[in-house]
């Protein structure tokens, strides 16, 4: 558009073109250059943000890598941050936790969010889809805390009640919120991708006699796959830097369950370890700097997904031709 | 239409700039009389209903009690960053060097009396038990209640989280310098205990004296049972005093004075036990 | 495949399908209606007297002649239940009796030591004082009926004695015949067993009617009244009648619980007659009333969470929030003006990309470990301001949480502003801040707006970044933005776990939550309905 503006004569009728160049109004292009440079340093707010988050962050974890070593935190499971003149900072059972709750949301949220997003796009009429919509970005959008409250208060006694578990608070508990939670992003990031996949791959799949369940697994999905990949990590960050849920529901036992497939014991995530147990300790203490190397390794996670994402989304996007 | 939402997005707009510049400022004229309090879960619930008291008493002294726990609490004061902290149990002497290398001196003020209960479920049928039972229930080498003949039924041991001054005592009185076995499962107040117990059917867990009612078991500890008077005398073995701390003993007449003092009174003594805990005299 | 496997086939994976939208929406509504019906009767429920007393004392609401009248009405029919419980506890507590006994003799020795008599005499009656108590004592402490009868009995045989007519001493001899007939009808074994229910019974009486009219008031004022709500008031009700005891069934077996008849339990002493009393007339003893308390989004809370409402808490929660809005909403909007109308495809660009990618995804609890390391320990020191938490801290906190949120929403509403608005406005000779001041910013106000709304549930909602940063579970409602604040989704979380006055009244604690989750759920609704109006203008409609 602009090159068309920057005509380099005068438009029949106006004594000056609309737009000059550099060359011809060095005060106007200046002011223009300058407000620019205005525009990107608000910008730069957010580049400023990201920048001070790992700045800060880092140096508050530093003393206590430069203390402890990387090697107890990765190799040991033993976290005792206030045993007198013995603490021990193992961060292995706490990864393994978040790890083991996301997963157990992940089970859960991925088949019954793609279907969701399948009956949205492809099974029910447009008109239907948008009522509901909206519908499910409201359970996005209720506060963990609420989630957290209900795990604790109704759905922690109803297990112990009727599933008989010694514990309502555990690993299990988390998992199902979480995937509830994390069931809105996975919906609303695959439907958009399977949507994207156009009509016509679909009326070709119908043509050949296929029906529509085949239609979808054979070639909706696939074609979508970067998309829908690109939704379950989203909804994996959700789940792993969810804190007051877990806080409140995952019983916080600092331990890798055995046998390991046993999700009723309760686990104790990173999240709710900064968050339980920050508020407690004295500024600059060890523990003080170990629940900020516990806070980095989060946001390093955090990164590499948050990469991820961003590649597969990309990928996606090309790969159906521009068209999301 | 259109002009109804352009003056809508302005005027919230302008709200909200003009809203900026207003808050940056404004931090600094409130020092009337007002008191920041910082520190124990435990004692929390006294200060706030000391607070409440003060309220009417002093409406001038406004007071903020911040409770997250008593070594962040201790560490607050050294930092002289509130002239009174909470704590459920004495400073550590790493603390107390500490305090003193900053130019605080910390005054103790030994408030209440406060029992740490073993519970379990009411439908347990065991009553008592010894410190040595306890400890390795919580290292994890008693595992079932048969052992200690009761019914067959697997433990479930709940402990407090790790920074609170209730698990410190608990350390202290049970614990020695053994560590907790990794099942045992953390939670974050006294509520959450009772609560956590009072629903599960194998759990033993630990608190304050003031959560002990129908709905939990308390345990006789090595022969005693725990309540208001063998914890007033130390006859209950997990007997502790429960601290306010100041730097220096208050000025006389100062707000800090006056809180701090408050326990002596009728009225302090009174809402100290209906919180559940024991004056530390007959009134 | 055959056709009709795989007709079934694509039946099955329809109704599979399916089945996960109604799981989706099972959970929607199985979370939200409890928590909203629960929550609910924190504002509407069946208030009794109390609570209109509660009302007019301590909120100086309410028509104050009426309430009066009320509270006189129900304490004439309270009047009698407390007299039989006082009737029965007299006797059978011995260690109060045992108190007020020694405390009697203190007080006749003060005042025969008042008293213009010989010192003689004096001495001579308190040594017969000191008879009495240690008789009474030795009744008390006696382990069986006769002994402890005998010993009244030689105390009872002063009664008559001249000089001590008109002292204080004649109330030896009130004790004394108080006792022998809590003796006589009372068996003495079971007094122990007795007491233990009679504490019981005791704590539900002063739980349903507050304390007796003209006794001292307590110094704690959720003990000054009883149950302020009928369905509070059918609890302690349930406990006054029926006794709870945990009895086993062998040596290393579960116990089981059994409740019994507390007038089977007291059967043949005097109280056994309060509980059918009670029973009976526990509606004129409360009087309980629908109630519409909508005051409860404005009220200030009273002893921890027991009386009162929420409003602090909303109030912080407001303000924490649109403070956070004010600082991002600048700042995301022009990221958003400049990446859709000046970036070019360069380096930078990508950059700043990811960035707001970047910050979308780090969690919460990451900022608020960022926002104790930078804003509270680091910045709001430096510029003057107490270290610690504050609005101020939590706000700006809060503003990068929900910058990237601000930049997406705007971006995406400025790019679906028709080109043609822009081309005409240029056309026209604008410049192009011109064009995007008053035609480009205009016609994406409605889409910036919803994502405005949108992240302020999302800032209201969030609570790890203020843990560390702005949050408070108890304190003064703040008077400026460098003090802490209580916010309802941090106090959800306090009243849900770390409250004992909370476990004592669960409404509140669903208030508290349904509170917080219906701000929310109104925001989203709002944004949601803008946004449907927006998209219907864009179609031309």
């Amino acid at each position: 558009m602009t090159q068309a503006i920057h005509s380099e004569k005068p438009a029949a009728g106006f004594t000056r073109p609309l737009l000059l160049s550099p060359a011809q109004d060095w005060g106007g292009w200046l002011l223009g250059e300058a407000g620019r440079a205005v525009l990107l340093t608000i910008t730069g707010t957010s580049v400023l943000a990201v920048l001070l988050i790992f700045v800060f962050i880092i140096r508050q974890a530093w003393p206590f890598f430069q203390s402890q070593g990387l090697t107890e935190a990765l190799g040991s499971t033993k976290w005792y941050p206030q045993a007198q003149g013995q603490a021990q900072f193992g961060m292995l059972a706490l990864i393994f936790g978040s790890l083991y709750v996301t997963a157990g949301a992940l089970v859960l949220a991925v088949p019954i969010g793609i279907l969701t997003a399948v009956v949205l796009s492809d099974i029910v009429p447009f008109r239907v889809r948008q009522a509901v919509k909206p519908i499910i970005e409201i359970l996005a959008a209720i506060p963990s805390v609420a989630y957290g409250f209900f795990a604790v208060l109704v759905l922690a006694p109803l297990m112990q009640k009727h599933l008989g578990l010694s514990t309502g608070t555990n690993a299990l508990n988390s998992a199902v919120m979480l995937a509830i939670m994390a069931i809105p992003t996975i919906v609303s990031v695959a439907e958009d991708s399977l949507w994207a996949v156009g009509r016509e791959l679909r009326e070709a799949s119908y043509a050949c006699g296929a029906t529509r369940a085949e239609t979808l697994l054979k070639v909706v999905i696939p074609a979508a796959h970067n998309g829908i990949i690109a939704a379950v990590v989203l909804g994996m960050m959700r789940a792993i830097g969810e804190t007051m849920l877990v806080w409140m529901a995952s019983g916080n036992a600092c331990q890798i369950p055995s046998p390991w497939w046993d999700l009723t014991q309760s686990v104790r995530t990173m999240t709710a370890t900064i968050a339980g147990e920050m508020g407690e300790t004295p500024k600059g203490s060890t523990h003080y700097h170990a629940l900020f190397a516990v806070g980095l390794m989060l946001l390093t996670f955090s990164l590499v997904l948050n990469l991820a994402t961003e590649y597969l989304l990309h990928r996606a996007k090309r790969s159906s031709g521009g068209h999301a | 239409m259109r002009t109804t939402w352009q003056a809508a997005m302005w005027v919230v707009l302008a709200a909200f700039l003009g809203g900026m510049p207003g808050s940056a400022v404004g931090g600094d004229e409130k020092e009337k009389t007002s008191l920041q309090i910082e520190g124990s879960t435990t004692v929390g619930p006294i200060a706030d209903e000391f607070t409440e008291a003060f309220k009417k008493l002093h409406p001038e002294i406004t007071i903020t009690v911040k409770k997250t726990g008593s070594g962040d609490g201790i560490a607050a004061l050294i930092d002289g960053r509130c002239p009174i902290a909470t704590s459920s149990r004495f400073m550590k002497g790493d603390e107390f060097k500490k305090a003193v290398e900053k130019g605080v001196t910390p005054v103790a003020h030994a408030i209440a009396m406060d029992g740490v209960c073993i519970v379990v479920h009411p439908s347990n049928p065991i009553k008592a038990m010894k410190t040595e039972q306890v400890k390795d229930i919580y290292t994890g080498k008693i595992t079932n209640w048969k052992e200690l003949g009761g019914a067959d039924k697997p433990i479930v041991v709940i402990s407090r989280d790790t920074s609170s001054g209730t698990y410190e005592s608990f350390t202290n009185f049970v614990m020695g310098k053994d560590k907790m076995f990794e099942k045992v499962e953390y939670v974050n107040s006294n509520p959450q205990a009772h609560s956590r117990v009072s629903t599960t059917e194998g759990a033993i867990g630990y608190v304050g004296l003031g959560f002990v009612d129908e709905k939990v078991k308390a345990l006789e500890m090595n022969g005693v049972a725990p309540n208001r008077k063998t914890v007033q005398s130390g006859q209950y073995p997990f007997s502790r005093p429960l601290f306010l701390f100041t730097n220096g003993y208050p000025d006389l007449g100062s707000a800090v004075h006056a809180f701090c003092t408050f326990y002596l009174t009728e009225k302090g003594q009174e809402i100290i036990e209906a919180k559940g805990f024991v004056p530390v005299t007959n009134y | 495949m055959n056709v009709p496997l795989r007709q079934s086939a694509d039946k099955v994976f329809t109704a599979l399908a399916l089945l996960s939208v109604v799981l989706v929406a099972a959970a929607l509504v199985g979370i939200l209606l409890p928590m909203m019906w629960r929550g609910g009767s924190a504002v509407v429920f069946r208030g009794t007297v109390e609570f209109r007393r509660m009302q007019l004392e301590q909120f100086n609401r309410g028509d104050s002649a009426a309430v009066r009248a009320e509270v006189e009405e129900a304490a004439k029919i309270r009047q009698r239940a407390f007299e039989i419980l006082d009737g029965f506890a007299a006797g059978l507590d011995t260690s109060e009796l045992e108190t007020k006994v020694k405390q009697l003799h203190r007080e006749f020795g003060v005042q025969i030591a008042n008293r213009d008599i010989p010192q003689a005499q004096a001495t001579e009656l308190r040594k017969l004082s000191k008879e009495l108590r240690d008789g009474l004592l030795s009744a008390l402490e006696a382990g069986s009926k006769d002994q402890a009868l005998s010993h009244l009995d030689e105390v009872l045989s002063h009664a008559g004695d001249g000089r001590l007519k008109g002292t204080l001493a004649s109330t030896y001899f009130d004790l004394a015949r108080k006792y022998h007939n809590t003796l006589t009808t009372v068996d003495l074994n079971r007094r122990g067993e007795y007491a233990e229910s009679l504490k019981q019974v005791m704590e539900a009486m002063k739980n349903l009617f507050g304390p007796p009219s003209g006794e001292r008031l307590p110094a704690v004022t959720m003990e000054q009244y009883g149950a302020t709500r009928w369905d509070q008031a059918t609890q302690h009700l349930d406990r006054l009648l029926w006794a709870e005891t945990w009895a086993g069934s062998g040596e290393g077996r579960t116990l089981a619980k059994s409740r019994v008849p507390r007038e089977e339990q007291f059967a043949g002493t005097e109280l056994a007659e309060l509980f059918p009393y009670v029973r009976n007339n526990i509606q004129a003893m409360l009087r309980p009333q629908w109630t519409f308390y909508w005051r409860y989004f404005t009220d200030d809370s009273m002893s921890g969470h027991y009386f009162g409402g929420v409003g602090p808490e909303v109030l912080g929660t407001l303000l924490v929030t649109v403070l956070a809005i004010a600082f991002a909403l600048p700042v995301g909007v022009v990221a958003a003006a400049y990446l859709v109308e000046c970036a070019r495809d360069s380096l930078a660009t990508r950059v700043l990309r990811m960035c707001v990618n970047t910050l979308a995804g780090v969690p919460s609890i990451v900022f608020g470990l960022f926002g104790l390391a930078f804003f509270v320990i680091y910045l709001l020191p430096k510029l003057g301001l107490r270290e610690g938490s504050s609005i101020l801290a939590g706000a700006l906190t809060l503003a990068l949480l929900v910058l990237p949120v601000i930049i997406r929403a705007s971006e995406e509403a400025i790019r679906t502003v028709p080109r043609a608005y822009k081309e005409a406005s240029m056309a026209l000779g604008a410049s192009r801040f011109r064009c995007f001041v008053t035609v480009t910013l205009p016609a994406a106000a409605p889409g910036i707006l919803t994502g405005l709304i949108l992240s302020m549930s999302r800032a209201a909602g969030e609570t790890a970044p203020i843990l560390f940063t702005a949050a408070v579970a108890m304190g003064p409602v703040p008077t400026s933005l460098s003090q802490p604040t209580r916010t309802l989704s941090y106090s959800s979380y306090d009243m849900a776990v770390g409250d004992k006055m909370a476990m004592l009244a669960p409404h509140n604690q669903f208030g508290m939550v349904m509170t917080l989750v219906a701000i929310v759920l109104l925001l989203n609704i709002v944004a949601i309905m803008l946004r449907g109006r927006m998209s219907k203008k864009l179609r031309g409609q």
